[in-house]
């Protein structure tokens, strides 16, 4: 009976083995030779002191890479197939390394000890590994031909690379399509080789029994059988094919740092490192920079210049992008490919095929002094449309920050002077008077004039909650209503709260997303002072993008608060009974704000005041953590929007419409502007009757505590609560969760 | 070549502004101030020439302004060259519930440029309480320099400054001055550029304000306030009711009758 095993480099004279040592140093070398040139600009960059990171979940995120989470989220069968390619590509190298040890270290260590050559590579563990290899090769080969129909055949937005802003000179992508098709036909190559090489032995051997453990192989070798071919000629094609599939691996090797399929390295660092409270509170300006913003390729931290390369153009953030979506110039994929290729041509990179062309050395293709990467690498106006809703972060499968990286070039645009003239009279009158509205600071708490009971100066007594308004819930008079409604709420409930009257001001969350540090640091220094001179337990907030300030930008400046939204206070009260309400019944959708739900994942205090009210919840399709921005963060709510073909927030009151809902539920002062708005557009446009209402979750509320239909015009005053309260006891259909 | 901007500090309108006990002027103890926008005009023309050809611009303000610290770092952060306070004997002024009378704000000003002479003095053409603009006229009277006002672009060469002025309707004409001259800004060519709180905040850590003594000078009369007056309601909105269209009928009614569209 034949040995079970197979022989390496079967029937090869010396000569050949030599010229296949060669070529395989050749190829190392070629590869050592690329990946340190990768290395060598990362260096480029500062630290991102990402250790901690890392450290504190590295079993976790390592599982995590393996099972390939990040890629399913989302995606099962792109997930799946991934899966498959991953452990395929993996099971097929690490056959080669088995293999490698079993020829170039066992037998040669056995011969100079021994005298005679043995070899592990037999037997059982020859039975195991042939089928293993040849099962998950097959997946492999299956899950490589899903991607190239998804690739080639169904070709889903996020796959196509137009960009999200053309430049006037025009461009061209087909290289980085041409690069794709290449990384993928390689890989797909290799497999066929090896399955035909599989079979050619296998058929070369005369089938031995021990082949049915080689199911693919053997099918491959029936196949050829069946075709005609002896075993004789199976072993002279055999040679053939053996040095086909050989030189094709081999250039794999060396074109792997030169390509997309660096990915397999770059970002399994870039998922081990990425950080996800740099998002929240953001990175200072490069310290001893001597400018503010983003200018030069050593301001970038190792990280950030990583991210670039990490990229695999998958296109998920291009697709959720709202301004992207809203036909904005950006696209976080445009961001980081134009990136790449600028510092790549900067930095002295070397890449096949991954490259945008230009007639115009315009964008990535910029050359010479004086070019400046926020304005001519990447245009201003793509900058100023990111509302850093933060979805594209959320949603790339490879750890991608996107968002810190606009803000540091915004910075150098804020340091220059380049902006549009809404923001910066917006920035002016925070400067000259702590608001974006440009009103007197010493008018903030005005409406609380209107309420008919005192409110307590946290300043003077102590209290126990620490109610920050806001600029919108105290300045915007259409919502100047929905705050003392909250107020009247809290009062009938019985809850300790004071504000921080005038001494309050923005909290500075969108201006340091703007990219103006200084007035940020202003800001948040007024704020802590006063909230130093204030007594109180707890702060909670109307507006989510206040709440991430305070809780996540607020400690590098020293100042920790314990602080919540006001939907959390809310829907403990409703629980605790505090809040007595009659269940409203109405069929409602429910709007997820980026900085409540994403940024700081407050997703079910919300959704349970509404099951407490007795509304039906239909969600949208995007919601929770997936929630589409309203188009208001970032600053964008002080820009105009002239260059959005649709609204974000348009396009999120299309996606209500096609519920059956006849509230549009929020829980952010903005939101309400942002959405009342474009539901004004929809009607005007005809798109829409009245029976969508536009409606700050508080005002629902109100409404169940005096009962349905019975929203007053203006703030509650908390005598109709009370007597509600008296007249709900022990009557009718009472709520009490 | 030498540009000196005189900038003022006036309340911000935002402000609710209340008169003072006698009257003549208004209560200016919580008020937030901030740079006449005439000013800020002018101090951006001048930039706008520094960036063209190159000139030194040196923005002055009264000690007795409030808030004047802030807006000349607010200068020097933008790209003044240097920023000077004036104080001293006489720099107070008469300064009344109203501040510096605008006489005495000329008188000082033309003491320091006699001192420390200009290739051109641009500063805004009125203030909101200097609605006639007697500030650029009367430094001008008291340097015995040209001056023109009203203007809306400056470009300098061969010793003489051409200036557009700007009439009603959007006309405009060109004068060529003799420098040194005084002039008076409508608007700078471009919107007055944003200055990062960053760069204020360098420009104070840096200290780059200067102080100096200006001696005081005959001021010559100038006017005295007798009294300001609340503003007086002199007519309501109309609310219009009705449908779109009704409305839209009402407007265009409304249009013809004052003339202000014909058919």
């Amino acid at each position: 009976m034949a040995e079970v095993t197979r022989p390496i480099f079967e029937g090869m004279e010396p000569a050949g083995k030599a010229v296949f040592y060669a070529v395989a140093a050749v190829s190392t070398v070629i590869f050592g030779w690329g990946a340190w040139r990768r290395a060598r600009k990362y260096r480029m960059g500062r630290a991102a002191g990402r250790g901690p990171a890392v450290r504190a979940a590295l079993s976790r995120r390592l599982r995590a890479i393996g099972t390939g989470t990040s890629v399913s989220r989302g995606n099962r069968a792109t997930g799946l197939a991934h899966f498959f390619i991953l452990w395929g590509f993996l099971v097929a190298f690490l056959a080669t390394v088995i293999l490698t040890f079993d020829t170039d270290v066992v037998r040669w260590i056995s011969r100079l000890i021994t005298g005679h050559e043995d070899s592990f590579f037999h037997g059982t563990f020859f039975i195991v590994f042939t089928f293993v290899v040849d099962t998950m090769g097959f997946a492999f080969l299956v899950a490589l031909v899903g991607m190239a129909v998804r690739r080639g055949v169904r070709r889903p937005l996020r796959l196509r690379y137009d960009r999200a802003g053309a430049p006037a000179g025009g461009y061209s992508r087909r290289r980085l399509v041409q690069g794709d098709w290449l990384f993928l036909g390689l890989l797909l190559a290799i497999l066929v080789t090896a399955y035909l090489l599989t079979g050619l032995r296998i058929l070369g051997q005369g089938m031995p029994w021990f082949s049915v453990f080689s199911p693919f192989g053997r099918t491959v070798a029936e196949a050829l059988s069946g075709l005609g071919m002896t075993p004789a000629q199976a072993v002279t094609a055999h040679g053939v094919v053996w040095w086909a599939h050989a030189s094709l691996a081999l250039a794999f090797v060396a074109y792997v740092p030169y390509s997309k399929a660096m990915h397999m390295l770059v970002d399994v660092v870039n998922l081990l490192a990425t950080d996800r409270s740099a998002i929240l509170g953001l990175p200072g300006p490069p310290p001893g920079a001597g400018h503010p913003g983003y200018r030069e390729i050593p301001d970038f931290t190792w990280k950030e210049l990583l991210d670039l390369d990490a990229c695999t153009k998958c296109g998920r953030c291009h697709e959720v992008c709202p301004a992207r979506t809203g036909g904005a110039p950006l696209s976080p994929r445009d961001l980081v490919l134009d990136l790449r290729q600028w510092v790549d041509k900067s930095a002295g990179g070397r890449t096949l095929l991954d490259r945008e062309r230009r007639p115009e050395r315009t964008g990535p293709l910029a050359a010479g002094g004086g070019v400046r990467i926020a304005g001519d690498v990447i245009d201003a106006d793509a900058l100023w449309s990111c509302t850093t809703c933060m979805h594209c972060a959320e949603v790339c499968p490879v750890g991608i920050e996107h968002v810190p990286t606009i803000v540091q070039l915004r910075r150098s645009l804020v340091d220059e002077g380049t902006m549009g003239p809404t923001l910066q009279q917006a920035l002016q009158n925070l400067a000259a008077q702590g608001n974006s509205f440009g009103r007197s600071a010493r008018t903030r708490a005005r409406w609380v004039r209107d309420l008919g009971f005192p409110v307590p100066d946290a300043r003077q007594q102590a209290v126990k909650y620490l109610w920050f308004v806001g600029d919108y819930a105290s300045f915007d008079e259409r919502l100047q209503d929905n705050s003392r409604a909250l107020a009247g709420i809290l009062r009938a409930a019985g809850v300790d709260f004071g504000l921080l009257y005038e001494a309050e001001r923005n909290a500075g969350n969108d201006v340091r997303r703007v990219g103006e540090e200084g007035l940020f640091e202003m800001l948040a220094e007024q704020n802590i002072k006063a909230l130093r001179q204030a007594r109180y337990e707890e702060i909670f907030t109307t507006d989510p993008h206040t709440l991430n300030a305070l809780r996540n930008e607020y400690p590098a400046l020293g100042a920790s608060y314990q602080v919540r939204h006001y939907t959390e206070l809310l829907a403990q009260l409703l629980e605790s009974g505090a809040i007595v309400v009659r269940p409203l019944g109405y069929r409602v959708t429910y709007h997820d704000p980026c900085y409540l739900a994403r940024y700081n994942n407050v997703v079910d205090a919300p959704r349970r005041i509404l099951k407490a009210l007795g509304c039906e919840l239909v969600e949208m399709p995007r919601h929770g953590v997936d929630s589409f921005c309203c188009g208001a963060g970032g600053g964008r709510i002080w820009m105009d929007d002239s260059l959005l073909r649709e609204r974000p927030s348009q396009n999120r009151i299309a996606e209500a419409l096609r519920l059956d809902v006849t509230q549009f539920v929020v829980a952010c002062p903005k939101d309400v502007t942002m959405f009342s708005d474009a539901v004004k557009t929809a009607r005007t446009d005809g798109r829409v009757d009245d029976r969508l209402a536009v409606r700050d979750i508080t005002m629902l509320v109100q409404e169940a505590m005096l009962g349905p239909g019975r929203a007053p015009a203006a703030g509650m005053s908390a005598d109709d609560l009370s007597v509600q309260e008296r007249n709900n006891v022990g009557a009718g259909p009472e709520m009490k969760p | 070549m030498r540009i000196v901007v005189p900038i003022k500090a006036v309340p911000d309108l935002v402000e609710e502004i209340d008169l003072a006990a006698d009257e003549t002027g208004i209560d200016r103890e919580y008020l937030t101030f901030v740079i006449s926008e005439w000013d800020a005009q002018a101090l951006e023309e001048a930039l706008l020439l520094k960036d063209a050809g190159g000139a030194e611009v040196v923005a002055v303000g009264l000690a007795d302004d409030p808030d004047i610290d802030q807006l000349l770092y607010t200068a020097l952060a933008k790209g003044a060259d240097a920023a000077v306070k004036l104080t001293g004997a006489g720099a107070a002024g008469p300064s009344g519930p109203s501040g510096t009378r605008t006489a005495d704000r000329a008188a000082l000003l033309a003491a320091y440029l006699d001192a420390q002479p200009a290739d051109l003095v641009i500063t805004g053409v009125q203030a909101a309480d200097d609605l006639d603009g007697q500030l650029p006229s009367r430094l001008a009277a008291l340097l015995d320099l040209p001056h023109v006002s009203v203007v809306i672009g400056v470009e300098v060469g061969g010793g003489s400054a051409t200036v557009r002025q700007e009439f009603a309707g959007g006309r405009s004409h060109e004068l060529q001055v003799q420098m040194p001259a005084v002039i008076g800004v409508q608007s700078a060519r471009q919107a007055p550029r944003y200055a990062p709180i960053t760069r204020i905040r360098q420009a104070m850590n840096a200290g780059g304000l200067s102080e100096l003594a200006v001696p005081a000078r005959a001021a010559g009369d100038g006017l005295v306030v007798r009294r300001v007056h609340r503003p007086e309601a002199s007519g309501k909105a109309e609310m219009m009711t009705g449908s779109a269209g009704e409305v839209a009928g009402q407007i265009v009614g409304l249009l013809r009758a004052r003339g202000l569209v014909k058919g």
